[in-house]
């Protein structure tokens, strides 16, 4: 919904008022949107400073480099990319290679207008003008080659990166183009719209599992992360924190055992004028085995600040205050009146729903490099949001946001972590206090204290059923911290229905759900005890991990409470009606029919209802639109779980799932990604649990936050739909569909129904009793 | 002064000798392969292999590895075409790929010793390299694939 509202601004000023230019510079045929039509002005500065953007280069031996402004965080979004542009470009797979922009507005994503990497929504909302950018390429190398040739234009035909003329049989390859120098254009954007791009029976290498191209730099330690950058002279940051996650302020800092750490160089107190860090401190030393020892040798005070007593239970006990007062909900859904159809029900029927603090942990702790040079700052990390790191490092150091320079990198690992700017921020003050370049690693206990996690989430779902079972209405309310509303940008927030004001969609995507249900109302609450004392932030499919959590388990609920069986009753709930049929939109079109095709897939796949099944084991399903309502992925699985009855414990046997997801670019890196996100969302289910405790996150390491490993991971059966609907994203929604399924699975098996994630063996057993 | 031999060539290093061999193959001799994950013996990215063993080189002081030879995914094998780095390309295993040369690692300590493991032995193997991408599924097919390749099968 926020993408949208974005979108149609960003585009306006973006790509529609702008050129496409092809044309020679230093022996290289660069390919980009530019403000200019003047050719030569453009390229005068040359293919490495293209202005505004080099997208694609073909240089004289027939490489083509896509530069993408997309942080690869495992995704091979890059790779797809240059899979996007070889298909209309015509250019071999053999001849593709990748580049990661700068953060230059240039390399902005022509739709969002910014560099940002996440919601799922790179390929959707790239796939057309990487498209056209490849088609205004084929189209301006075929022009030339029929010149160089003596042949009409016509008569030739673009493929495997040559043009060739059939029936005189002469050919001239990309290289020799780009080595001609005649291959030059200035389409507009009229120009560039009306380039009839090819029909998905036409796609030669979209729908091909080509190789990514960034997988070999992944097997023999060449791949360049943030944390492998050395810098002549750098020198090494290692943080000393205070003992509560945020508000802390440094009162004393005595340095003189540091002091006698060999290399210590300096204990920099962090004066963040962002506020995005408190109490921080770091040492910084000749050595990073220096820095370390530095920063434990450090003796600081702290004022604790005002959130040193904060819990897992007092946020539950805001949340539940705030939804029993029933005020400060701002409304994301109101349709009809749910209320009053309450009112009238035949069953009415209520439950609460509560996800835990979850950590980001990725593998490569955050880490960033900061150097000055004739006052330009240079930062060199990982990051997904390379606009806001800007605004952030700028505003941290009190300079333009002209003057800094993000150098994108691998990243080892992002699922929303680098979203967030806090990394750089040590490394910019640390290096100027120094005067020296700084590279600051945070140990693994750095990394997860103060991770801006998961929030920890209450809903309370209130549903009325008519006479035949059937929801007639539906009250959700949800209630957690705003991850979004923090970072203060206006335009990523909502307007609430009843204009209320901007409320944080992005907390409770997914509660806007497909299923036809003519009364349903809901509430989005900010729970201010939770915002300030756990920065929170978005982790690997944000909202819709726990709205989808409650929906899915209420509709199993309901199911089982009035003898329906819950994949009939979905599949009735999906029928496609009124606003749930879709619309006119390339993403949504087909609406809610598509779910229940979906459905359909997993269930006829798992063997649902049909095979026998082993003591205490049982089946459970769920259905989900993730990400947003304007950019669904149709998503289905079934859960196969045995639970041990006299532990409680769950054994996950197979997931079965089933993803529409429109058109798959490369079905391997789709089903690689569901693989992934199916297991992120059993581990989410099942292992990983955070807790707050005197206003810190109590799990440090990887022994006492626990992703899972090998041994858990079950069995995975991917079935992906790729019906020749617009591309979607592939890389969260498998996340939000298996806590359910798991958990309606465990109802099944041995009639538990638990209500809180993860589930431990422990609420199984009790549920059982209960 | 340490001297070590990595990947068959001798280093010299000044640290000292409680400096965990991580930070001095990484940060000293900025052979980036090998990737700190935890600093505690928990996640398996920085493994390397010492006299052919796995080990947990954030475990180990570098003075543990005077006179014995390490090896880094970068000595693997000298092009780079180890049987388990191409099945891991084959299989398309590395999403993020920051654990991965922890994985590889790994994995051909195992088959060093047996190039025809069950599935339960390559669980049991590498139960203890985190992989936050979970690409579990594939690292097991690779390592399947690279054992028969390894086989001559």
């Amino acid at each position: 919904m926020n993408a949208i509202t974005k979108t149609d601004k960003a585009t306006d000023a973006g790509v529609s008022r702008r050129f496409f230019l092809v044309g020679s510079a230093a022996g290289t045929l660069v390919l980009g949107y530019a403000a200019t039509s003047k050719l030569s002005e453009a390229l005068a500065a040359g293919p490495g400073a293209f202005a505004p953007s080099a997208w694609v280069a073909i240089n004289k031996d027939g490489k083509v480099e896509v530069t993408v402004g997309k942080a690869d965080m495992g995704q091979h979004i890059a790779s797809t990319m240059a899979q996007i542009v070889a298909e209309e470009l015509e250019s071999s797979w053999k001849d593709m290679t990748i580049a990661f922009a700068s953060n230059d507005p240039k390399y902005n994503d022509p739709v969002l207008g910014a560099q940002i990497t996440g919601g799922s929504w790179s390929t959707g909302m790239n796939f057309d003008a990487m498209s056209r950018a490849g088609a205004a390429g084929r189209i301006t190398l075929i022009k030339a080659a029929a010149e160089m040739m003596g042949v009409p234009e016509a008569e030739c035909q673009a493929r495997e990166s040559r043009v060739r003329h059939t029936k005189s049989n002469k050919a001239v390859t990309y290289a020799q183009i780009v080595a001609s120098g005649k291959a030059a254009k200035v389409w507009t954007a009229d120009e560039l719209k009306a380039i009839k791009l090819k029909a998905p029976a036409q796609y030669r290498l979209i729908g091909q599992s080509v190789p990514q191209l960034d997988i070999p730099s992944k097997t023999n330690g060449t791949a360049r992360y943030g944390i492998d950058t050395f810098l002549p002279g750098m020198l090494y940051g290692k943080l000393a924190l205070p003992p509560v996650r945020y508000g802390a302020k440094v009162t004393g800092l005595d340095d003189a055992e540091a002091k006698k750490v060999p290399g210590f160089v300096q204990a920099v107190v962090l004066d963040d004028k962002t506020g995005t860090t408190s109490g921080w401190v770091v040492a910084v030393a000749k050595t990073y085995e220096g820095a370390r020892k530095a920063a434990d040798a450090l003796k600081i005070t702290y004022d604790k600040g005002p959130h040193a007593a904060v819990t897992d239970a007092a946020i539950v006990a805001e949340a539940k205050r705030l939804q029993a007062e029933g005020t400060a909900g701002f409304l994301f859904v109101k349709n009809g009146d749910s209320a009053g159809a309450i009112g009238t029900a035949a069953k009415v029927m209520e439950a609460e729903y509560l996800t835990s603090l979850n950590i980001h942990a990725p593998m490569e702790p955050m880490n960033a490099t900061a150097r000055e040079e004739n006052g330009t700052w240079h930062i060199y990390t990982g990051n997904q949001f390379a606009t806001r790191t800007t605004g952030i490092a700028a505003a941290v150091l009190g300079v333009e946001q002209a003057k800094i320079v993000m150098h994108q990198h691998y990243l080892g690992g992002g699922f929303g972590r680098r979203l967030e700017s806090d990394m750089v921020i040590p490394a910019l003050l640390a290096a100027k206090a120094v005067g020296k370049p700084v590279k600051v690693i945070y140990s693994r206990e750095d990394d997860m204290r103060m991770d801006f996690t998961r929030p920890l989430t209450y809903q309370k779902v209130k549903v009325g059923l008519d006479g035949n079972g059937k929801p007639v209405a539906l009250e959700h309310d949800v209630i957690g911290a705003w991850p979004t509303a923090r970072w203060g940008i206006p335009e990523f927030l909502t307007p609430a229905v009843d204009k209320k004001g901007p409320h944080d969609s992005f907390t409770v995507n997914g509660a806007d759900a497909w299923y036809t249900i003519p009364n349903h109302t809901v509430r989005n609450y900010k729970n201010e005890v939770a915002q300030n004392a756990t920065p929170s932030g978005q982790l690997r499919s944000v909202a819709p991990a726990w709205t989808f959590w409650a929906l899915e388990s209420v509709m199993d609920e309901i199911a089982a409470a009035t003898g329906q069986d819950p994949v009939e009753m979905r599949l009735a709930l999906l029928d496609g009606s009124g606003a749930n049929a879709g619309g006119d939109k390339p993403q949504t079109s087909g609406g809610a029919k598509r779910l229940a095709n979906a459905l359909r897939t997993a269930v006829g796949r798992s063997g649902y209802g049909a095979i026998k099944l082993g003591p205490n084991e049982g089946m459970g399903v769920a259905a989900v639109s993730s990400q947003e309502r304007s950019s669904p992925t149709w998503t289905a699985c079934v859960a196969h779980v045995a639970v041990d009855p006299g532990s409680g414990a769950v054994t996950v046997k197979r997931l079965t799932i089933a993803m529409d997801v429109g058109t798959a670019i490369n079905p391997d890196g789709v089903k690689a990604q569901i693989e992934g996100s199916a297991l992120w969302g059993a581990s989410i289910a099942l292992h990983e649990k955070a807790t707050m405790k005197n206003g810190a996150i109590e799990q440090t390491n990887f022994d006492g936050y626990t992703p899972m490993r090998m041994a858990d991971a079950p069995e995975i059966d991917i079935s992906i739909i790729s019906n020749g609907e617009a591309p979607v994203g592939c890389g969260e929604p498998a996340v939000t569909v298996v806590a359910p399924a798991i958990a309606n699975a465990i109802f099944k098996a041995v009639g538990a129904r638990v209500r809180s994630l993860p589930i431990t063996a422990e609420a199984v057993k009790a549920a059982m009793k209960a | 002064m340490i001297n070590l031999t990595i990947n068959g060539k001798e280093q010299k290093v000044d640290v000292a000798g409680d400096t965990p061999l991580l930070w001095v193959i990484r940060e000293h001799l900025q052979m980036t392969g090998t990737k700190f994950g935890c600093g505690a013996g928990l996640c398996g990215s920085c493994t390397v292999h010492i006299n052919g063993e796995a080990v947990r080189s954030c475990q180990t002081a570098v003075s543990e590895a005077v006179g014995k030879k390490v090896t880094t995914i970068e000595g693997l094998d000298s092009k780079g075409q180890h049987p388990l780095q191409r099945a891991f390309v084959a299989e398309q295993v590395p999403q993020c790929g920051y654990c991965q040369s922890g994985q590889i690692m790994q994995a051909a300590a195992l088959l060093a010793k047996n190039n025809d493991p069950s599935k339960a032995e390559i669980v049991e193997h590498m139960n203890g390299n985190l992989c936050r991408c979970m690409t579990y599924a594939r690292i097991q097919r690779a390592i399947l694939r690279a054992a028969a390749d390894m086989r001559g099968v």
